[in-house]
């Protein structure tokens, strides 16, 4: 989609969208921002591993029309068959829009939930306006987003079951779906929020969102994400967060489909006491590609971070952990840890693995640990000795792989509906068989 | 039940079985015994079907059939067991669930159906106390920090489950306690059946105080050099291998 195409699409999109003058603005700087540099090529450091033309060259709707009462009905199926709570807090968007009728926003004493396009522009937090510099994709979004979730917490408050925050896209071709997700949090409040990609239909689109994290002191935020895309969906995901005094915020991220998947965090540690765990699981085959691309700023002392990410890659699969730790000045006593553990399951599979530290502290500890393995044939042969059939062998060996970074969710049957996909998405005997 | 005849092995290019024969009928139990180095779990790893070992030369019958060309699932199913020298540890995979899942890809090769979970605990609680195993290790990952002779022990409590035809045992008294010794000694035997053969590789004489074997035969540089009965093992015990070697020497 080349620029002028894409300048129109704004210009119409402007005129459609209601909002203040300030608003309208906004956007426009935005797109302006975003227009000046375009898309990101692999020329830029930030995106080096990552080639964004899959995107830049499609031709992309970002005005989708609001699904139809057959879609609709398409995706509330597919959501009880799934095993979805029926009963839990929860905002279904359906390519994109707001989908009332699936959504349930029954608010838990002091926690409010909102679609977006539902709020007033009085009732945004200040961080909804918050430059996104450095962040091309983002800024993007900030000029199209017309919807996404509001999540607020009063001081103190907590969810007694998670909120669930679900986006499902049609299998309509060349969707570019811009959701924007704000997280506002009072003092102690402790929020657990999942959110759930799917796909009704294999399609060509792109899933562009933002997720931004306000966190005052003693806060807590557990973060789920199951990506079940089909094999063809773009996904770019920005996941910003300022933790003040005490706060705590967990993201278990779990990718397993789309073809195209970068995911940047931006968590910066503010005030003493900030602790940011980050964990994830991604499948990358059959020329899948994701990219979780991370930056730590540990800008006051006695904070603490942890990312841990594992990848599966199978046939001509590429994944990437670019991890970036920046410790600021006089930020003493800081406990940064990384690892990026992978299984490689095919010849042509392929990871790339770049750690960073910028440490301007002296008292600090900081690990990194990368490791790049295949199926040990040690392990391979006692299973089968045992009587398990190769592809069965393979598969246990690769669950166990995934099972360490499974066994970190909390949550007992929300473990089980990922592990459950984790399982019937692994690469199949097909990889298998091109290995040997 | 098991025939093997000429039977040539080399590992990259190096040869370590070089002409070995060996005989085993059902309801027989039979000891291996060897210096160090002298090829005996090759024997058995290449019996269990272990694809690092290229066969350059020989043939092996199980049952009549060329045991050689089964994968070695194949090999399991058709009850073939090896206890091996050094159990494999395998994070992340639970016990119980390779118990079971080995269990029924046995079953379902001899047409029988699935166990389910109830029948499954029924079916490992005698083999579990007599192995003295507790019930904690089903729930923990495949011989995940088991002490050694834990893990000798779950691979007598695998074979108890699996029922096998033939068992190849590597050394699996190696590393035991005295206690340790008689409770896998007792498991071993509980197994002794008419229409099973047992293929025990040892070094230690005491094993075969509690297995008895009907056959003892020495391996030397990848060749059976001498066989006897459980005097041989006595001989050996008393006297080592050189004698056996200078005889298979001069001969
Ligand atoms: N995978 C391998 N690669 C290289 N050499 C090997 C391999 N496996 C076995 N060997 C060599 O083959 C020879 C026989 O080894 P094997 O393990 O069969 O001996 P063993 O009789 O079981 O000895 P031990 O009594 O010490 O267990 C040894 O010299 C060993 O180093
Ligand atoms: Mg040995």
């Amino acid at each position: 989609m080349n620029t002028e195409a894409l300048s129109r699409q704004f210009t119409a999109e402007l005129d459609r969208l209601s909002g203040s003058a300030e608003t309208a603005a906004r956007r426009a700087a935005a797109f302006d921002a975003f227009s000046a540099t375009g898309f990101p090529t692999r020329r830029d450091e930030q995106w080096r591993y990552t080639d964004l033309r899959p995107i830049s060259t499609a031709e992309l709707d970002f005005a989708p029309a609001s699904p139809s009462a057959e879609l609709v009905s398409r995706v509330s199926e597919s959501l009880e068959r799934s095993g979805f709570d029926a009963t839990a807090s929860r905002l279904v968007f359906v390519d994109g829009s707001y989908c009332e009728a699936l959504s349930r926003t029954t608010d838990a004493a002091g926690i409010s939930i909102a679609s977006l396009a539902s709020c007033s522009e009085a009732d945004l937090p200040a961080h909804a306006h918050a430059p996104l510099d450095g962040h091309p994709l983002a800024t993007l979004n900030a000029a199209f987003a017309r919807e996404g979730a509001l999540i607020a917490a009063e001081a103190g408050a907590r969810t007694a079951a998670p909120i669930e925050l679900v986006f499902a896209a049609s299998g309509h071709s060349g969707i570019a779906a811009q959701p924007r997700i704000l997280i506002d949090l009072g003092h102690g409040a402790d929020v657990t929020l999942v959110q759930h990609l799917l796909d009704l239909e294999p399609a060509r689109g792109w899933f562009n969102a933002v997720t931004q994290i306000v966190q005052p002191p003693g806060s807590q935020l557990t973060l789920y994400r199951l990506q079940d895309h089909a094999e063809h969906q773009f996904h770019t995901a920005l996941t910003r967060a300022e933790l003040a005094e005490d706060a705590k915020l967990i993201c278990g991220y779990f990718d397993l489909g789309g073809r195209l998947v970068r995911n940047d965090f931006d968590i910066r540690l503010k005030g003493a006491g900030a602790d940011a765990d980050l964990y994830g699981l991604f499948l990358a085959s059959s020329g899948q590609h994701t990219d979780n691309h991370i930056r730590m700023d540990h800008i006051a002392p006695g904070t603490r971070s942890a990312e841990a990410f594992r990848g599966i890659i199978g046939d001509r699969g590429h994944g990437v952990f670019n991890g970036k730790v920046v410790v600021h000045r006089d930020a003493q006593h800081i406990d940064a840890r990384q690892s990026s553990d992978n299984l490689l399951l095919a010849d042509n599979a392929e990871i790339d693995t770049k750690p960073e530290l910028e440490i301007y502290a002296d008292d600090v500890k900081c690990s990194h640990g990368a490791t790049i393995g295949e199926l040990d044939d040690e392990q391979m042969f006692y299973l089968r000795a045992r009587g398990l059939a190769d592809d069965e062998a393979r598969n246990l060996l690769t669950f166990a792989f995934a099972n360490t970074i499974l066994e970190r969710i909390a949550l007992p049957e929300l473990r089980e509906r990922i592990a459950e996909r984790v399982a019937a998405r692994l690469p199949n005997d097909e990889t298998a068989d091109k290995m040997r | 039940m098991l025939t093997i005849e000429n039977l040539h092995v080399a590992v990259e290019e190096r040869e370590i079985l070089k002409g070995l024969d060996l005989s085993v009928n059902a309801g027989e139990i039979h000891a291996i015994m060897g210096p160090n180095g002298s090829g005996k779990s090759t024997l058995a790893q290449v019996l269990a079907g272990k694809d690092s070992y290229s066969v350059t030369q020989g043939r092996v019958l199980y049952r009549g059939e060329d045991l050689l060309d089964m994968e070695p699932e194949e090999r399991a199913r058709r009850g073939v067991f090896l206890a091996f020298q050094y159990p494999t540890e395998i994070p992340g995979v639970n016990n119980a669930y390779l118990l079971k899942a080995a269990l029924n890809a046995r079953r379902e090769a001899d047409g029988e159906p699935q166990v389910d979970a109830f029948e499954f605990m029924r079916l490992i609680r005698s083999r579990m106390e007599l192995m003295n195993i507790s019930k904690e290790f089903l729930n923990r990952s495949v011989n995940e920090g088991f002490s050694g002779g834990e893990k000798k022990r779950n691979e007598i409590l695998q074979m108890l489950v699996l029922e096998p035809s033939l068992a190849v045992l590597d050394e699996t008294d190696s590393g035991l306690d005295v206690d340790a010794l008689k409770i896998v000694a007792a498991g071993v035997n509980s197994l002794r059946s008419d229409d099973r053969a047992m293929v025990l590789v040892t070094h230690y004489e005491r094993l075969l105080e509690l297995i008895v074997p009907d056959h003892v035969h020495v391996l030397s540089d990848g060749r059976i050099v001498k066989s006897g009965d459980r005097e041989l093992a006595r001989e050996l015990d008393a006297r080592g291998y050189d004698w056996v070697q200078q005889e298979a020497a001069s001969a």
